[in-house]
């Protein structure tokens, strides 16, 4: 069963491809293919795998899709044979074929799904049903809303999508790099929902971690020679790498420093650090390549006192070159203290204390807190995670600031 | 992030409307809540009842007591609510801001806590 549903997903967007090719509606297209695999999850556990279920997914929902603009056209009175000029041999071509568009069309796919006209909420929901063949049910428990607001924000999507007068072709060569780093950001957004919450009352969200694995392998594999691509699968699966270890029995967060290392995912480990060294190797260097770096020397130290903190440190300043953003600068501040001493840390987030973007995000005063800590004021610390604490609205991550203010005040 | 918008109110303030106000900002309520429903940016929005409806709920040593009203010696009560899903701080204050009583009101907005850990 479980082998059927991930064929399913894997042809969903290869299905959907297929018929966008011919017609350009994306939600008459979408719901057809929708239907197709419910009439597949339905059937091939009992009666067993078509021989080309690719080609069987896109007859069935050829067919639906005819269907719908057969009773869409009558209306309109237009004439199916506009619509749908492809020969019928094309539908049971096989992949692999001398020409294969289905990579492609994976990649034109997210870049419909990612467009620019759409909010980043739209942008992943359209990307996860379109192309990750994910039901609405299924994204609206993951994201904690209704299943008729997820409805609303996938039709809404689509309806932009309409009005924007884009359509199911590759943009121009000179637009794609900009398009396809809207694409990395979504990926990256529904990894991190699925994998900052893994308690075990939210289970279905390592969903999430596992779909946007799967799509940007997708993705690299459409675009094998992209850098960033490599970098992000390389940074997810360095973090994937180590989830068994982010908590503890009780589903608290346990700190990097913290965790037993014996948890880690070897397997993900090794696969993301060929991939980093050899994007890194190729060249020219990005964000998600330099962070899945850092990820990957600290996966790499047996402990937390064995890390290459000038390794990490190095990449950092590389870092905040190529993408100067502040968040980063508080990750550095934590390698600036372990090369050369608190105050080296201390000082780098004084400097963001006039950066709106941060000056009162509950992240620099946590680590404000650690360094104090590490600089023997556990006074100031405890006061620092306690403000902290107060300024997130991740509930684990308060419990988790509290403890470690719990215990500035047990050593002071 | 989810966010709960709260406003607080009591009797005299509404019945201080006449009808045809009231009738309008109601049908201005209902257009504002269909418009966010329909972009996924609304998960619900709920009136209360008047505070004589209320009723306090507490149990002492094993017991519960139900007493009549709300718990606070208040002048003011929650009057309405809503939840909203932004895609930033920035936009569920807009969103806030949009409301037809923001007007005439103070609205108040707090974000929701989640389970969504930080990068650990």
């Amino acid at each position: 069963m479980a082998d059927v549903e991930d064929l399913l997903r894997e042809l969903a967007p290869q299905v959907l491809g297929a018929l966008l090719r011919r017609h350009q509606a994306l939600d008459l297209c979408e719901d057809a293919v929708q239907e197709a695999l419910i009439a597949a999850a339905a059937d091939w556990p009992t009666s067993g795998l078509p021989g080309n279920p690719r080609a069987w997914l896109i007859t069935v929902a050829t067919r639906r899709l005819i269907d719908e603009v057969r009773s869409e056209s009558s209306r309109r009175q237009r004439e199916d044979r506009l619509v749908f000029g492809s020969p019928p041999a094309e539908l049971s071509r096989l992949p692999g074929d001398e020409h294969d568009p289905d990579r492609d069309d994976t990649l034109t796919l997210l870049l419909l799904c990612c467009h620019p006209a759409l909010t980043s909420p739209s942008q992943i929901a359209l990307t996860l049903k379109a192309v990750g063949g994910l039901t609405t049910a299924e994204i609206a428990s993951a994201f904690f809303v209704p299943e008729s607001t997820m409805a609303q924000r996938v039709s809404r999507a689509k309806q932009r999508i309409r009005e924007a007068g884009a359509t199911f072709s590759m943009p121009p060569p000179d637009e794609i790099d900009g398009r396809l780093r809207a694409v990395l950001q979504v990926l990256y957004l529904i990894f991190n929902e699925g994998y900052t919450t893994s308690s075990g009352a939210q289970i279905n969200r390592t969903d999430l971690t596992r779909e946007a694995i799967r799509l940007t392998r997708q993705l690299h594999r459409a675009r094998p020679g992209d850098g960033e691509v490599q970098g992000l699968l390389a940074l997810m699966l360095l973090t994937e790498a180590r989830r068994a270890g982010r908590v503890d029995a009780f589903g608290e967060l346990v700190s990097l420093a913290d965790q037993d290392r014996a948890l880690w995912d070897r397997d993900l480990i090794a696969e993301g650090v060929a991939l980093v060294t050899s994007a890194l190797a190729r060249g020219p260097v990005g964000a998600y390549q330099l962070q899945a770096a850092i990820a990957a020397v600290h996966s790499e130290a047996a402990s937390a006192d064995e890390t290459d903190w000038a390794e990490v440190l190095a990449l950092y300043e590389l870092l905040d070159r190529v993408a100067p953003n502040p968040m980063a600068t508080v990750n550095r501040a934590l390698a600036a203290a372990m090369v050369h001493g608190p105050d080296a840390g201390l000082d780098l987030l004084a400097s963001l204390d006039g950066d709106s973007r941060v000056a009162r995000h509950h992240r620099l005063f946590a680590m404000r807190g650690h360094l104090l800590e590490m600089d023997g004021s556990p006074a100031a610390a405890r006061a620092a995670f306690e403000e902290a604490a107060r300024r997130t609205a991740s509930a684990p991550e308060k419990r988790y600031l509290l403890r470690r203010a719990h215990a500035c005040q047990a050593d002071s | 992030m989810k966010y709960m918008a709260i406003i607080y109110g009591n009797k005299e303030m509404w019945a201080s409307f006449p009808p045809e106000v009231a009738a309008k900002a109601i049908g201005e309520v209902d257009a504002y809540n269909r418009r966010y429903t329909e972009s996924g940016e609304l998960l619900g929005a709920y009136g209360l009842a008047d505070e004589l409806m209320a009723k306090t709920v507490r149990v002492r040593d094993g017991l519960p007591a139900v007493t009549d009203g709300p718990y606070l010696e208040a002048k003011e009560f929650v009057s309405s609510f809503w939840i909203l899903d932004a895609e930033s701080e920035e936009r569920a204050l807009e969103l806030v801001a949009e409301h037809p009583f923001a007007a005439s009101n103070a609205i108040e907005v707090w974000p929701i806590l989640h389970e969504s850990g930080g990068a650990v």
